[in-house]
């Protein structure tokens, strides 16, 4: 590989660096590789000019290597051919490795220094970049924090069009999971276990347009932190994130009950990836997807309705998973009869309102409509009555109360008659017995 | 019990099968017998149908049921016979205490043609089948019933169908079961839905009357009537009760002896 990240070494003394400036102890490191570099290289070399034979001269060497200050051998082999047909192939060295600007670094008097400045040209990405999540890690000394080369590559940049680039739009999960796949690099970050971001998008429905990747949610240069309340992916921004592309929706779930709390900043509120999940988002008619229609009213409304810190927070009762779950709609919907009404039926999906706003579609005047949709002829009458009902004889409804009662009623006569019967057959059956004793 | 009356009973056995498995597959989707249907493609849906249509076809199996009852003459007695009479409730409570050692000795109880058992268990089914049939209409058009009706209703008839659906369902396991199956007199099975016919042992412990009265007016009117076959476990129930006039039934004598006959060929004696 041409590209790689920077050998911790490397790094964390360009990291101190950034920090301190060419303090006392990176003399001694920078002596270091003098000591290394001049044990490998030999006879004057100019180095500076748009000519870059020199530099190939020594560098077209595949075994050219030398030891950091870990002692790890670095490679310092770069493909001619690869750099010809970069981006930045017909710059010189010297545009780039600025501190390399006379014969002593051929002759081992000067070491390279890696703090390549992009920024040179690239100011606008610079800037970007210095807002984002990936420079402000390095600021705190993280060791693994993505520098330009990370993701661009070094003598091999090509323009993100090119489908060869590490940025080209095809590439850019797998040049993101170099890091974020990792297993090593996640837990150092704490980044969770399980799945990477990464392996949960392959086969999502976002990959599979083609024309998603990790940037197109997360931002390139910018991209921020999840808890960076600027970023595209803080939670109370996830709706117009993903309003970039579904502007419609958006359009519906700001203005619905869930979207109103979600933008009052409320951590319990739905955004898009409570219901939909986050990387690896499925098409709805996908059954792993937690919005297909057989899982919605078993695991993603209840999630929350159906959750007892969120319910006891907002005040709503939880009976209403109880009581559609106990309903003939809930009964034959668990047995995986999708024609029976879920949650999103009569409720809606991103529209959801609750029931006291006339626009909501189980606000008492669009009841009727709504049962109507499955049960044409459905009358003014059909849509009155309490339907999160839970009978009990102590229940507020008049009809909770009598079901209630026929309940007890009945359960009452099953024991009396079964227990009557089981009672007498026992004795009938012990009696015959005994008078058949041999 | 005649041919028909046999089709009968195989018919609401059939059909009360399916409708309890149907049925309580509802009540529990998510229990592990179930799961052959919720597995199913589309099969709650389906369950739904069949359960309906079995609904439909116990109600029909009813209505027939009333019509036998009323335009034969073995229906009329029948019915006669069926009903309810105070002597019932005394066998009940002389056998529990037969039962329970407090009739020392054990009085000997001659019932009649139906006794207590039988009697109480035909009219829960009609009763059952009555109470199962509304619910299920109202349950079936609920947009029809809930026109004129408030929907507690709806919801008292569903809570009315499952608490008789599992009254039903016990009451044929514990009461039927016994006494068909578990009851030491009849003990593995009372072949009387297969055959048509009791043992004379069965009809001396459970239609003492019965068996005395038949034995009675067949020692007056069938002179080919021999007792000593009866004591093999031979037919000693005739069909006929006496009348004189041969009717559409009495030609169903002869399928029912064929049918006799296979069936014991079958056993092997």
């Amino acid at each position: 590989m041409v590209y790689s990240f920077l050998p911790p070494g490397e790094s964390s003394s360009m990291k101190r660096a950034f920090q301190q400036g060419h303090a006392g102890r990176e003399w001694s490191v920078f002596l270091f590789y003098v000591l290394v570099v001049s044990i490998v290289w030999i006879g004057p070399k100019v180095v500076w000019g748009a000519d870059n034979s020199n530099c190939f001269g020594c560098h077209k060497d595949e075994s050219l290597s030398k030891q950091n200050a870990l002692n790890r051998k670095v490679s310092l082999f770069v493909s001619e051919a690869d750099y010809k047909s970069s981006a930045h192939g017909s710059l010189s060295c010297s545009e780039c490795h600025t501190q390399i600007l006379d014969d002593t670094h051929a002759a081992g008097g000067k070491a390279a220094n890696q703090s390549v400045n992009c920024a040179a040209c690239h100011r606008e990405a610079e800037k970007e970049y210095k807002k984002g999540l990936h420079s402000k890690l390095i600021m705190k000394g993280t060791e693994r924090a993505a520098y330009c080369q990370d993701c661009h590559g070094k003598h091999t940049i090509r323009p993100s069009k090119d489908s060869k680039s590490l940025t080209h739009l095809v590439n850019i999960s797998k040049t993101c999971s170099r890091c974020h796949s990792d297993k090593e690099f996640v837990k150092q970050h704490a980044l969770g276990a399980g799945l990477s971001p990464g392996e949960l998008f392959k086969g999502s429905v976002h990959e599979m347009t083609g024309e998603m990747t990790c940037t197109s949610c997360h931002g390139s240069h910018n991209l921020r932190s999840l808890i960076d309340p600027q970023s595209s992916i803080f939670r109370s921004n996830i709706p117009q994130t993903c309003g970039t592309c579904h502007p419609e929706i958006t359009k519906q779930f700001v203005d619905s009950i869930h979207g109103v709390i979600a933008a009052r900043g409320r951590s319990d509120s739905p955004t898009c990836t409570t219901c939909h999940g986050i990387h690896g988002i499925k098409a709805k008619i996908d059954p792993d997807s937690p919005v297909n229609e057989r899982r919605i009213a078993l695991t993603t409304c209840p999630q929350c309705h159906a959750a007892e810190r969120i319910s006891k927070e907002y005040g709503f009762t939880r009976t209403q998973v109880k009581s559609y779950y106990d309903s003939f709609h809930g009964l034959s919907y668990r047995g995986g009869d999708t024609f029976s009404a879920n949650c999103a039926s009569c409720h809606g999906v991103h529209d959801i309102r609750p029931s006291s706003d006339p626009k909501a579609m189980t606000h008492k005047d669009n009841l009727q409509k709504t049962c109507g949709i499955c049960h044409p002829g459905a009358s003014e009458n059909f849509a009155k009555g309490k339907i999160h009902a839970v009978a009990g004889i102590s229940g507020e409804d008049f009809g909770e109360k009598v079901v209630g009662w026929v309940r007890v009623i009945y359960i009452i006569l099953i024991v009396a008659v079964i227990g009557g019967m089981v009672f007498f057959n026992f004795t009938d059956w012990l009696r015959k017995t005994i008078d058949r004793r041999p | 019990m005649t041919l028909n009356e046999r089709f009968q009973h195989l018919n609401l056995m059939i059909n009360f099968t399916i409708l309890v498995i149907t049925g309580f597959a509802l009540s529990y989707p998510t229990a592990f017998w179930t799961s052959p249907i919720t597995e199913a493609p589309a099969g709650m849906t389906i369950r739904g149908f069949i359960h309906r249509l079995s609904g439909v076809a116990i109600i029909f199996l009813g209505g027939y049921h009333f019509l036998y009852l009323i335009f034969t003459e073995r229906g009329r007695q029948i019915f006669m016979d069926m009903l309810p009479r105070w002597k019932d409730a005394k066998d009940l409570w002389e056998t529990l205490k037969n039962n329970l050692f407090i009739n020392r000795p054990a009085k000997v109880i001659k019932m009649g043609r139906f006794n207590y058992r039988e009697k109480a268990e035909y009219w829960a089914l009609i009763w059952g089948t009555f109470v199962m049939g509304l619910t299920g209409f109202i349950l079936w058009y609920e947009v029809e019933w809930l026109k004129h009706f408030p929907k507690w209703t709806y919801e008292v008839a569903r809570a009315i169908h499952f608490y008789e659906a599992i009254l039903a369902s016990l009451a044929i396991v514990v009461w039927h079961f016994y006494s068909v199956l578990i009851d030491p007199d009849v003990y593995p099975m009372n072949w009387a839905w297969i055959t048509g016919h009791l043992t004379e042992h069965e009809m001396k412990v459970e239609h003492g009357l019965e068996l005395e009265r038949i034995q009675a007016s067949q020692k007056g009117e069938l002179v080919e009537f021999d007792e000593a076959a009866s004591s093999g476990g031979g037919r000693i129930y005739p069909l006929s009760q006496g009348r004189d006039q041969p009717s559409s039934l009495h030609r169903l004598y002869g399928t029912v002896r064929d049918l006799n006959e296979a069936i014991k060929k079958w056993r092997g004696n």
